[in-house]
């Protein structure tokens, strides 16, 4: 008796740890298929998209979970296509661009319908753009927006400036007028004039915001005197209904990749009467008036939002799925556990914990590691010592073996540009050509640039020259006049980000002998730390593109408010982007983009370290959903393949794979834009 | 005071609530526990560091090295993904977590026992309106006060004697350590709320007592009143209350831990081991097994030490 | 009594708006803020939409209207979820804390009422450790390593139970066992503890030599005073389940109150945040205030003037 107290408890704590062993042997990997595998009988798709969707109304959400949902309660002119993300035609039929590239030309379908059979017309898409960029709605994303003409000036409450004589003060006073392009087309009208004509000055419409710019400027202040300021208006942005199913757009500079962008849940049509009906109550299930493939069925917040497919839709006849069940979740084992058990079909992208990965990229038939999109990278303070000698930055940069670090994330491919690989062909091209060229003018090469990815070496020499000797201490190194209480890692919470900068501390630790004290703060708290570059030396940071063009990533650094958060900026970068972005030929944009990147990647303001893996899992069972650079999927390409002698034979091959329904519907889509490409080009030989 | 107190009462009371202590088995095994405990993670980290120049943070300069291995005669509790080894962080984990329940429980005791025994021995609005207090700091949630006491005072606001402390125990701008402190006085600040409540409870029942009455007859001032004769007449339950508060603080701290709030890397705390293996526990259970037994271990041991302090202090009452 | 009583209740008012307060100043005190996300806004953007909520205006005039909207009940749209009230989302969430509040402590009351009796009757037994060294277990492991270990066998070997998420009636059953595991673990520790100290008392010896059959000593006497302690300790349990509780919520994925409140911290959801502390602070001061009326019932040498 009295021995057994103690031998109760041993045994009880015998129990835990085999029990515990036993599970662990429970997810090995036998069998085909990861868990349960076996479609969904009732035609419905169950994803997990993410965190709790913010709201049901495209033009103010903003995040990646939102957007997958938007996109299949919405539609908008152009849609994105499921493998390459690059636009293909949705409610416009075929579009054309002008010449230079300010001017978009639109032609919508006649059958487009709303949820509740309203049609749609080109008046709801213009209402759906000034409703993004209204002051009122103050949406987070109305910059993607900025391009349109005085899109800017309206959303950030601007005024023209009037002279007495009826006339505007032009922005560019004095410059000679922009030339003007040749083939303006569409029906001309008093707006096309209005909006064509050289750009007018815009100042902030309230007296505070005028004088803060007049007290810095003497020359704007007496251009300013005894003028009427004309606040912009919705109407002045720079969109038109020419007809009901003709839209155009004015941008107020070239911008290519605008095409591009247009798929965004941001540029989505929404149905006007419906929302000035209930106000802000119209996202409610019962309120809800959609436009896409699916409507709303169901929303439990924080549970589940239930999608059924749309017989309005205009292309209801290709929509495969019955319906979408879209689980907001957040914990990734979670999710994993969800799929395993059958429950869920697929899951959004970086979901697989780093643990699991060796485990279930074994499912080939189920594992995504595909390109994206998206980089990881270190911002220095460029403006505070030791990090204001670029010496001290490369030698940094060079001491991060990015290739282990690569490895130890298992997801993840080294980076030493700042655009990803793997996602643009064509600009990799032009930026191998370029760099080629700027190193050899620089007695260097390109195969010294590559080896930049880590140098140990070279490390310890620039720290050297930047006036911190690195000497041997034992098997190691030491810098001890390295002033370490000026550097620290700063990093969001999360279990990767810690990872990673662990790894990274022991890097430099290593390499240089210089250990850093890491730092980490609550996400909330540390967005504004970083954006005011209030920390010390290296943050983290990291990019998801928000269309397929490398200007995306260049732009992080464009701009004096740059997203950079490294406190630098050089107007002669943002001159060199612009120029890029005015010039038309795709090729020579690319390679002057890329010579930017090169001017860029010379100060060593980040550190790249990684460009990410889509990293998800879906059953086999699912086709017509690609692991495309931004995991963003058209829903009305997806269908679930009863017939398990169809289900997708290898995850690494699905991009070469040629689905004959998808492809019969994607023929079907573009005919007409294609048609009209034909046209033009025979028309061009024919001259 | 305590000291002083004993001297007059005699060892007696003491001795036998000793005695009667030894007699508990669960509690003397709780305490041998406990002790064990204590000497591993004091003599542990250097001890591991001497034999085999591994420490806690270490990670493998060798990338094939940086992966979770089981356990092994190199690595007895295996190690994590970033390779390093599972006892080291344990042990180590073990200080921290051991930390975080004393030095917590040591401020509630500080402020709860003075702030109940002073609103007990007051009574009328005063007692009203301290406890009325305590409600209100009760309501907040405490994860609001974490968050915004780690946020505020972390980083450029820490307060100064927060840094002096940690940079004396880790080293100058150890900004992780600063943050572990700052923990410690987050969770202390919360956990006196039922202390003072417990306190308060025997005050008020030992006020209207005849050494009370003396003691003012012969001009004790209040002051004196309530820390030379009240506070060491309630020990027994504070003493009882106390050891329970160790467990429940470390508890909060891996809670806290497995939200992302706690102990932060390159430090660990057991919670914060057993929130990163339960992530991963159907591919590498020893992850979770080993901060996890050894946490419950401790838990355990702390349990049945207040079982028994309590039969023993306070031999009457058996609530609980 | 009831003039104490009423006072009581009549102070939960003003200290509930301090609390109110001191969480309004903490969320301020706190940097960031609901709009920040991983990208920066351009500062037309950021502008409009201090103007569109009011955050141009001076902190005490930001404060009064929020106090004015919290007097009249309305804590006004979440910051985070626009379109949808503060009120509607706790209505909506509370329920599903409440559902597997309520079960768990239902699974406790019977697991650890049983276990406890059984201990007590049958005191130094192998029953008697074997029951309070599981107990013990259940108060020093934590319920997020309980809730993994549970689905991994149940839901993930065996594929017995969904895992996790709300639904049918399999979804709660981890969730409900996960949670009632500390409580159920408290209650066979209290009634235990109790019984055998009713068990020593006079009247119990006087029954038995009465010569009452022990079943009616144990059942009718026996457990009724052994229970005392599990009916105190149930006040501030329910309103702890009724809060939710984060950790299992979290490692199932309900969508309760406790996962909600975490989240509306994380995302600086002021409006959401300070509704939810509102809500919470005067249950936990009605539950407070019951237990003390309680001991006035229960003790008889306690008085309330």
């Amino acid at each position: 008796m009295r021995g057994s107290r103690l031998y109760d408890l041993r045994l009880y704590l015998a129990v835990l740890a085999i029990s515990s062993f036993l599970a662990g042997c429970t997810t090995s990997a036998s069998g085909r298929y990861f868990g349960l595998t076996k479609p969904p009988s009732n035609n419905i798709l169950r994803y997990i998209t993410g965190s709790e969707p913010e709201s049901l109304d495209p033009q103010f959400v903003t995040g990646q979970p939102e957007a997958r949902i938007m996109m299949a309660l919405y539609d908008g002119l152009v849609e994105y296509h499921p493998k390459t993300m690059e636009p293909i035609p949705a409610i416009a039929e075929s579009w054309e661009i002008n010449s230079d590239g300010t001017e978009y030309l639109f032609h919508l379908r006649r059958n487009a319908k709303f949820s509740n059979g309203d049609p749609i017309t080109a008046k709801d898409f213009v209402y759906s753009f000034r409703r993004g960029l209204s002051p009122d709605l103050a949406a987070r994303n109305a910059n993607l927006a900025y391009y349109l003409k005085y899109a800017e000036a309206y959303n950030s409450a601007s005024a023209f400036v009037k002279n007495p004589d009826g006339s505007f003060v032009q922005k560019n006073a004095g410059a000679v007028a922009e030339t003007k392009d040749t083939d303006s087309f569409g029906a001309d009208s008093e707006f096309h004039r209005f909006i064509d004509a050289p750009e007018r000055l815009t100042v902030p419409s309230d007296e505070k915001g005028r004088s803060k710019l007049t007290d810095k400027d003497p020359k704007l202040k007496a251009l300013l005197e005894n003028k009427e300021f004309v606040p912009v208006r919705a109407e002045d942005v720079g969109i038109e209904a020419v007809d009901d199913y003709t839209i155009r757009l004015k941008l107020y500079q070239p911008a290519p990749f605008f095409l591009g962008l247009l798929p965004h849940q941001f540029f989505r049509v929404v149905h006007q009467a419906s929302i000035e009906k209930f106000g802000k109550a119209w996202t409610k299930p019962e309120n809800i008036v959609t436009s896409g493939a699916f409507k709303v069925a169901r929303h439990r917040p924080y549970d589940v939002l239930n999608v059924v497919k749309d017989p309005n839709y205009w292309d209801a006849a290709s929509v495969k799925l019955a319906g979408i069940d879209f689980y907001p979740l957040d914990e990734q084992t979670t999710m994993l556990n969800l799929y395993k058990a059958g429950k869920v079909d697929a899951t959004y992208n970086h979901t697989i914990p780093a643990a699991w990965n060796d485990t279930v990229k074994q499912f080939t038939t189920e594992y995504s590691l595909h390109p994206e999109a998206a980089v990881d990278y270190y911002s220095l303070s460029v403006k505070k010592p030791p990090m204001d000698d670029v010496k001290v930055r490369r030698a940094f940069a060079l001491a991060i073996d990015r290739e282990a670090l690569a490895l130890f994330q298992r997801t993840k491919k080294p980076l030493v540009d700042f655009t990803p690989e793997g996602i643009f062909p064509k600009y990799e091209e032009a930026r191998q050509k370029i760099y080629t060229e700027l190193l050899t003018a620089q007695g260097s090469s390109m195969a010294e640039w590559k080896a930049r990815i880590f140098d140990a070496e070279k490390a310890r020499k620039l720290l050297g020259e930047a006036g911190f000797p690195v000497q041997q201490a034992g098997s190691g190194w030491s810098c001890p006049s390295f002033p370490v209480e000026k550097v620290s890692i700063t990093y969001n919470t999360s279990e990767s980000n810690q990872r990673i900068a662990e790894f990274i501390q022991a890097q430099w630790k290593q390499n240089l002998g210089i250990t850093l004290p890491l730092k980490n703060m609550e996400f909330k708290t540390f967005l504004p730390y970083r954006s005011a570059v209030e920390y010390d030396g290296v943050v983290r940071n990291g990019w998801v593109g928000d269309y397929m063009d490398p200007f995306t990533f260049l732009n992080l650094f464009y701009s004096k408010t740059n997203d950079g958060a490294t406190g630098w900026w050089d107007p002669k970068f943002d001159k060199m982007l612009d120029d890029a972005n005015k010039e038309v030929d795709e090729m020579k944009r690319y390679e002057m983009l890329a010579r930017a990147e090169f001017f860029v990647m010379q100060q060593q303001i980040i550190i790249p370290l990684a460009t990410a893996g889509t990293s998800w899992v879906k059953k086999p069972y699912i086709k017509g959903m690609y692991p495309n650079p931004g995991t963003l999927h058209p829903w009305k390409f997806v269908y679930l393949e009863p017939d398990e002698s169809k289900w997708t034979q290898s995850m690494d091959d699905i991009m070469k794979e040629s689905d004959p329904v998808m492809n019969a519907q994607l023929e079907q889509l573009t005919a007409t834009q294609e048609a009209m490409k034909k046209a033009k080009a025979a028309a061009k030989t024919a001259e | 005071m305590v000291e002083n107190v004993e001297a007059i009462k005699g060892a007696s009371l003491w001795a036998d609530a000793w005695k009667r202590l030894l007699k508990n088995r669960l509690a003397v095994f709780g305490m041998i526990v406990l002790a064990i405990m204590v000497v591993a993670v004091a003599l542990g980290p250097p001890l591991i560091r001497w034999m085999t120049g591994i420490t806690a943070d270490y990670i493998p300069a060798e990338g094939e090295l940086i992966r979770s291995f089981p356990p092994s005669s190199e690595h007895l509790m295996g190690t994590d993904e970033a390779g390093r080894d599972m006892l080291a962080r344990v042990l180590q984990g073990g200080r921290i977590s051991l930390m975080v329940g004393i030095i917590s429980t040591i401020v509630s005791l500080i402020v709860g026992v003075s702030y109940g025994a002073i609103a007990g021995y007051l009574g009328g609005r005063i007692d009203n309106f301290m406890m009325r207090l305590v409600d209100i700091i009760y309501a907040i949630p405490y994860i609001l006060i974490v968050i915004v006491l780690l946020s505020v005072f972390g980083g450029p606001n820490m307060p100064d004697w927060i840094g002096w402390l940690s940079e004396k125990l880790g080293g100058a701008g150890n900004q992780s350590l600063s943050q572990i402190f700052l923990l410690f006085f987050a969770l202390g600040l919360v956990s006196w709320l039922t202390m003072a409540r417990v306190v308060r409870g025997q005050i008020l029942s030992l006020k209207n007592q005849e050494f009370v009455l003396a003691a003012k007859a012969t001009g004790v001032s209040t002051f004196g009143i309530i820390f030379r004769h009240l506070v060491p007449n309630a020990l027994g339950p504070v003493i009882v209350y106390a050891t329970l508060t160790v467990p429940s603080v470390m508890l909060t701290e891996a809670f806290l831990s497995y939200l992302g709030l706690g102990v932060q890397a390159p430090y660990a705390s057991w919670g914060s081991l057993a929130a990163d293996g339960i992530k991963n526990i159907a591919i590498f259970p020893w992850q979770l097994i080993f901060p996890g037994v050894t946490m419950a271990l401790t838990l355990f041991s702390l349990n049945f030490l207040g079982d028994g302090l309590r039969d023993a202090l306070d031999p009457q009452t058996r609530k609980f | 009594m009831l003039s104490f009583i009423l006072r009581r209740l009549l102070i939960i008012i003003p200290m509930a708006l301090l609390v109110v307060t001191v969480t309004w100043a903490l969320i301020r005190i706190a940097p960031g803020n609901f709009y920040s996300t991983e990208r920066k806004l351009p500062p037309a953007v950021e502008e409009n939409i201090k103007k569109k909520y009011g955050l141009d205006k001076p902190w005490y005039e930001q404060y009064g209207i929020m106090m004015l909207n919290i007097v009249r009940l309305d804590f006004g749209d979440s910051l985070r979820y626009p379109g949808q009230t503060v009120n509607e989302i706790i209505a909506r969430h509370l329920p599903y804390s409440a559902t597997i509040g309520f079960f768990a402590y239902l699974l406790a009351l019977v697991v650890g009422l049983s276990a406890g009796i059984i201990a007590a009757l049958k005191q130094n037994s192998l029953w008697d450790y074997g029951s309070m060294a599981l107990a013990m277990l259940g108060l020093s492991v934590p319920n997020f390593v309980l809730g993994p270990i549970l689905v991994l066998f149940f839901a993930l070997g065996l594929y017995l139970v969904p895992p996790s998420r709300w639904g049918g009636v399999s979804n709660i059953i981890l969730p409900v066992i996960t949670l009632s595991a500390i409580y159920a673990a408290y209650i066979a520790r209290l009634t235990r503890a109790g019984m055998l100290e009713v068990m020593r008392s006079d009247y119990i010896r006087t029954a038995r030599a009465k010569g009452l059959d022990e079943k009616t000593v144990l059942l009718k006497h026996a457990l009724r005073g052994g229970i005392v302690p599990v009916v105190s300790f149930t006040g501030p349990a329910l309103a702890g389940l009724l809060a939710g509780t984060v950790v299992v919520e979290k490692v199932f994925a309900i969508p309760g109150l406790g996962n909600i409140f975490i989240q509306s911290v994380l995302n600086r959801d002021e409006p959401l945040i300070l509704g939810i502390v509102a809500f919470l602070s005067i249950i936990i001061m009605i539950f407070n205030l019951a237990v003390d009326i309680s001991y006035g019932f229960l003790d008889p040498r306690i008085r309330y003037e």
